[in-house]
């Protein structure tokens, strides 16, 4: 693509939607509620799993303020989902999970919603639950899904060369268990909305998401009614992380307000979102890699099982994600990994930035740098050796598409950490006063897609306005794509008016409307700057011609983009072209460990990322570090407590966040721009990318100052202490 | 949370009268609210009536008196608590041990006697397990997932108390003023606080009808330093994991008076008598020390997931000794 100098393209523009979201003059979901409407409160089965003997509404229904208490009777095709729909609205015969919905009440004020939804009485026969995915594999396991006579979702191997021979062959060989538990998406506003049927006979439900489109084909099959029937609008949204692609109210607004024929409102408290909602798969991945004595990585094999819960949601493909990625960013001749989607009567997984990557990437980051250290040998310098370069094959035995810049991003990294970290050099006594705080570096790279994968039919639609009289003088841009707090809007905008070549101000956006706005695709997989951003180019430039061509003073074009085409895997051999683009990340990473309390402390990251262009330097900058919070949360605090398919952290008391404290004092993003061949202006994706090698380099960093591997993430205080005690015998800890 | 209705106190007395004037579990005092609004939040407790103690501004203060002892009134916040000069100069260990603290909105808020009030943050309390302490039959942690519970068995429940300022208050040897229909009593922080019992399944022992008033801080030995030391999960806003308290006055190099006291290893604040017995009349040194966190965690008893712990409070133990003696900053 031309990328001729450009005037917008890189700057650091600042936020238009910042000074209404700190002020508070921005309007969530739930600033919509407004007097008069009815009130939803939702009745949770509360239990794992367990056969709906009897359910009676009537004390319910009978209660001040009731207006109606409506269940799997009153829904007319029971069932959603991204993939399978295989999730119930409102659950008629058996409840799965703890936060599987049985009744809707719907009263005139939350109040006496709330205090009719413990009037609802459910007679339930509790059956055995299967809340271990390893054990819910076993013959005579307790069945998820009855029906379907087994709870393997998805298994899926991947086959490349001859691993037998190569491990036969092999210098060193090593095995590796890792685990990692859940994580909760902790988006600041948690699920609200409202809905109403307009004076079309339309019903329209105001809410948040992260694709209008879906939400819409989902809503419409459930109420059977036509797509164009059903309006999805997007307030400001409170952040998303992938834990809005699910649906989670939306269909019920959807629903009570059309049975009812009047304004419904809702409003999740945070038990009810944790609970509810979808988290990160918890995978628990064996492997065995092997190498030869010169540093060469010629075999990986594994075994890569994740929970997804109860319902499908999207496990089969974070399965995948997680399984091409368990040989992390290397070519390696010999594969044989094989991935398990697992259903239990634990909270479904689903998408969460990263999906999947972080998980596998924990295993085979780690086992990269062991490697290293068994073969005596530096850990970037067997990187290095074995990292993917331009025409490299995937474990899909297919090469790697354009663009492959995993090497340059990794010795950028080696670089800065050299030169901010001294890293290499050996260290002086770390805190000469403390002789318990020990310091360490660790390094670790990442990959991940960019996009929708394994033969999706990837698309993004946008159209452009033009108007104006001698002069083009201002521009509509139609794209109903979700700006999560990530600031989709802006970059859009940008790429019009940088590509129409007029000032920002030129340019509107009408993105929040599923009946005015053409459909962007989702607001996931680090693609909507690829995918949205292309559609807009494109939009833009065919616009354009038309406008140069036209005598009126208007014009306009609507343009589909699709990227190069990818295929499903081989059920077979895995064999395939998984991906269109993929992102390529490297982190250094400085920790200080407290051996006498097990804490670690991030000093320094720094982050360096491949992002083909920045649209917003700013804003690829701020991905950055806010990722970066995430990815401390995940690597060292966040433990999402289960017990027998009971939710134990439903609050932020005990599922610990990071606070401003727990972050780094010192982050620094390092952004290359080596162009895509598809991204507008070059631009590829960064909004996952940070957290992919960084719970593998913290590890690796807290190997490097105290000796003791950990491979159950996240890496808590009481981990570390329980693995220095266990290296050093049980007299002192430290 | 269920509807209630609320009254206010404007003094002590008022509170008192209001309290022993309503049915049984009818009526509940609100401090700060920290605590009790996420307790009704939750559904654990519904009380038909809030008697509001803020206007109660009598309860709000910190004073010194001649004999050198330090009253603290119940509504003192415990911001108030970590601001006061004159407190940080004399009694250091109290505003260290507010410090970190829940966060400084929540410090701003919370009360000095809701915070030694406050209930455990066990999971399965706070959840909907119907478990021992709430009245069914069974501790759930005990076998369940329990990696912030208690390391010494003193009762059927395993909680910690969460609160950072009882450790310290213990070390001090405070006294608590507490008014009732038949007059005050003042009874010593250490019998406040008693391990849940089959009869009384609470952390403390107050009556429903009684009112905290003050926490008196008796004048301390003569050149008497304190430290507090806690371990969280993050950086700031956690509970302890552990945390531990003590207080000491040297004479002639040797040890005088000692306090050490341990939070998060047991339903309350537990001081540790043998190691006191094991330092008095000594000179401190690394090794002795050492000797006595060895002997602070003696008795435990970690549960499956919570085995951490032990080193985690011989460590505090050792270094909130050494701290407190000067020999370690
Ligand atoms: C997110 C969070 C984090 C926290 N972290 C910490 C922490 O790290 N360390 C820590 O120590 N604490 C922590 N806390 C607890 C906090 O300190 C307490 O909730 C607070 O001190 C309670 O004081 P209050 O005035 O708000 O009490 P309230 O909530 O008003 O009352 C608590 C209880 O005490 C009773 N009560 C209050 N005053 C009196 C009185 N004068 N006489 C008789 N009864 C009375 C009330 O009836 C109620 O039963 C945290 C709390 C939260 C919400
Ligand atoms: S530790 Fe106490 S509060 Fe927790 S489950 Fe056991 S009895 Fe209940």
């Amino acid at each position: 693509m031309s990328t001729p100098k450009t005037h917008l393209i890189g700057a650091s523009l600042p936020r238009p939607d910042a000074l209404g979201k700190v002020t508070g003059a921005a309007r969530y979901p739930a600033d919509l509620i407004r007097p008069g409407m009815l009130h939803l409160q939702l009745v949770f089965a509360q239990r794992p799993h367990a056969r709906i003997v009897a359910l009676d509404t009537s004390a319910a229904e009978g209660a001040p303020g009731v207006a109606a208490v409506l269940t799997a009777k009153d829904v007319p095709y029971n069932a959603h989902g991204l993939i399978d729909a295989d999730q119930p609205a409102l659950c008629g015969d058996v409840v799965r999970f703890e936060g599987d919905k049985v009744a809707l009440v719907v009263a005139e004020s939350k109040e006496q919603a709330e205090a009719a939804a413990k009037l609802v009485a459910v007679t339930y026969e509790d059956l055995p639950a299967v809340t271990d995915a390893r054990a819910a594999l076993a013959a005579g396991a307790p069945l998820v899904h009855a029906e379907l006579g087994t709870n393997l979702l998805l298994h899926i191997p991947i086959r490349k060369g001859d691993t037998a021979r190569a491990f036969a062959e092999a210098a060193v060989v090593l095995e590796g268990a890792f685990s990692t538990s859940w994580q909760e998406h902790a988006f600041l506003q948690p699920e609200a909305g409202i809905a109403y049927v307009d004076e079309q006979e339309r019903v329209v439900i105001e809410t948040a998401g992260q694709w209008l489109h879906e939400d819409r084909r989902q809503i419409a099959a459930m109420l059977q009614l036509p797509e164009e029937q059903v309006i999805v609008r997007y307030a400001a949204i409170g952040g998303a992380f992938g834990g809005r692609e699910d649906l989670s109210m939306q269909h019920l607004l959807a629903l009570a307000a059309w049975k009812l024929r009047r304004p419904v409102a809702m409003q999740w408290k945070r038990e009810e979102s944790m609970i509810a909602h979808h988290k990160r798969h918890p995978f628990d991945i064996r492997c065995r890699w092997g190498a030869t004595r010169e540093g060469r990585i010629t075999a990986v094999e594994a075994e890569v099982i994740a929970d997804g819960g109860a319902y499908a949601s999207t496990s089969v493909e974070v399965t995948k994600v997680a399984t091409l990625f368990a040989s992390g960013c290397y070519e390696i001749p010999n594969i044989s990994v094989d991935g398990y989607a697992v259903y239990t009567n634990n909270v479904p997984c689903g998408a969460f930035r990263g999906f999947g990557a972080p998980q596998a990437q924990f295993a085979a980051e780690i086992m990269v740098t062991r490697l290293a250290h068994a073969l005596g040998m530096d850990p970037v310098e067997l990187r290095r050796r074995n990292i993917y370069r331009e025409g490299s094959l995937e474990p899909t035995q297919q090469p790697l598409p354009e663009g492959v810049s995993a090497l340059p991003v990794l010795e950028r990294c080696v670089e800065e950490a050299r030169a901010r970290l001294r890293y290499g050099e050996p260290r002086e006594s770390d805190v000469p006063s403390a002789p318990h705080l020990r310091r360490g570096i660790g390094i670790a790279c990442g990959i991940k897609n960019v996009g929708y994968s394994f033969g999706y039919q990837e698309q993004s639609t946008a159209k452009v306005h033009l108007y104006g009289k001698a002069e083009l003088e201002r521009a509509v841009v139609l794209i109903g794509a979700a700006d999560v707090g990530q600031g989709a809007h802006l970059i859009l905008r940008q790429i019009a008016a940088e590509t129409l070549g007029i000032a920002l101000e030129q340019v509107s956006m009408v993105t929040d409307d599923s009946g005015e706005a053409p459909n962007a695709g989702s607001a996931s997989a680090s693609r909507m700057t690829l995918m949205g951003g292309r559609a807009v180019h494109d939009a833009a430039l065919a616009a354009r011609a038309k406008w140069s061509a036209a005598e009126e003073y208007e014009a306009e074009a609507e343009v589909q983009f699709h990227p190069p085409a990818t295929t499903p895997l081989d059920p077979m051999s895995g064999a395939g072209r998984p991906n269109y683009c993929y992102g390529y990340a490297a982190q250094a990473v400085e920790v200080e460990v407290n051996t006498l309390t097990g804490q670690v402390r991030v000093l320094r990251v720094i982050s360096v990322h491949d992002v083909g262009r920045a649209i917003n330097m700013q804003q690829v900058e701020g991905q950055i570090e806010g990722c970066l919070a995430q990815a401390v949360g995940y690597a060292l605090l966040e433990d999402f407590q289960v017990r027998d398919g009971h939710v134990l952290t439903p609050y932020f008391s005990t599922y610990l966040l990071p606070t401003a404290l727990d972050m780094p004092p010192e982050i620094v993003p390092v952004v290359l721009e080596l162009a895509d061949p598809n991204g507008p202006y070059g631009a590829r994706g960064v909004a996952e990318m940070p957290l992919v090698p960084f719970a593998p380099a913290v590890a690796a960093a807290i190997h490097d100052a105290t000796g003791v591997w950990l491979s159950q993430q996240p890496m808590t205080p009481e981990r570390v202490l329980a693995a220095l005690s266990a290296m050093n015998g049980q007299s002192t800890a430290g | 949370m269920k509807a209630f209705d609320h009254v206010t106190a404007a003094s002590t007395r008022e509170a008192v009268e209001l309290l022993s004037s309503a049915a049984p579990d009818g009526a509940r005092l609100i401090a700060g609210g920290t605590d009790l609004l996420t307790l009704m939040k939750a559904d654990l407790i519904a009380p038909p009536r809030l008697i509001d103690l803020k206007p109660a501004s009598e309860l709000r203060y910190l004073r010194f008196d001649d004999a050198g002892a330090l009253h603290i009134g119940a509504l003192t916040t415990l911001a108030d608590l970590e601001r006061h000069p004159e407190v940080a100069q004399r009694l250091p260990v109290l505003p260290q041990s507010v410090r970190d603290a829940a966060t400084p909105q929540l410090r701003a808020l919370a009360t000095v006697g809701g915070n030694l009030l406050q209930r455990p943050r066990c999971w399965y309390y706070r959840g909907d397990a119907l478990c021992w302490l709430k009245g069914g039959s069974a501790c759930f942690a005990r076998d369940g997932q329990n990696k912030y519970h208690a390391i010494l068995d003193h009762s059927p429940c395993v909680a910690v108390h969460p609160s950072d300022l009882a450790p310290a208050l213990l070390a001090l040897d405070a006294e608590l003023v507490i008014h009732g229909p038949g007059g005050a009593r003042v009874l010593p922080v250490e019998s406040f606080f008693a391990a849940p019992t089959d009869q009384e399944r609470v952390e403390y022992r107050l009556a429903a009808d009684e009112v905290l008033a003050e926490i008196t801080v008796p004048r301390q030995p003569e050149g008497a330093r304190g430290a507090y030391l806690k371990v969280m999960d993050r950086q700031a806003w956690a509970f302890a994991l552990v945390s531990a308290a003590a207080q000491v006055a040297l004479r002639d190099g040797r040890i005088e008076h000692v306090r050490l006291v341990l939070g998060g290893v047991a339903n309350v604040p537990q001081r540790i008598r043998a190691v006191e017995d094991l330092l008095t009349g000594q000179e401190l040194t690394p090794k002795l020390a050492e000797q006595a966190a060895e002997r602070a965690v003696a008795g435990a008893k970690p549960l499956a997931h919570n085995a951490y712990k032990v080193p985690l409070a011989r460590e505090l133990a050792r270094r909130a000794l050494l701290a407190a003696t000067g020999l370690m900053v």
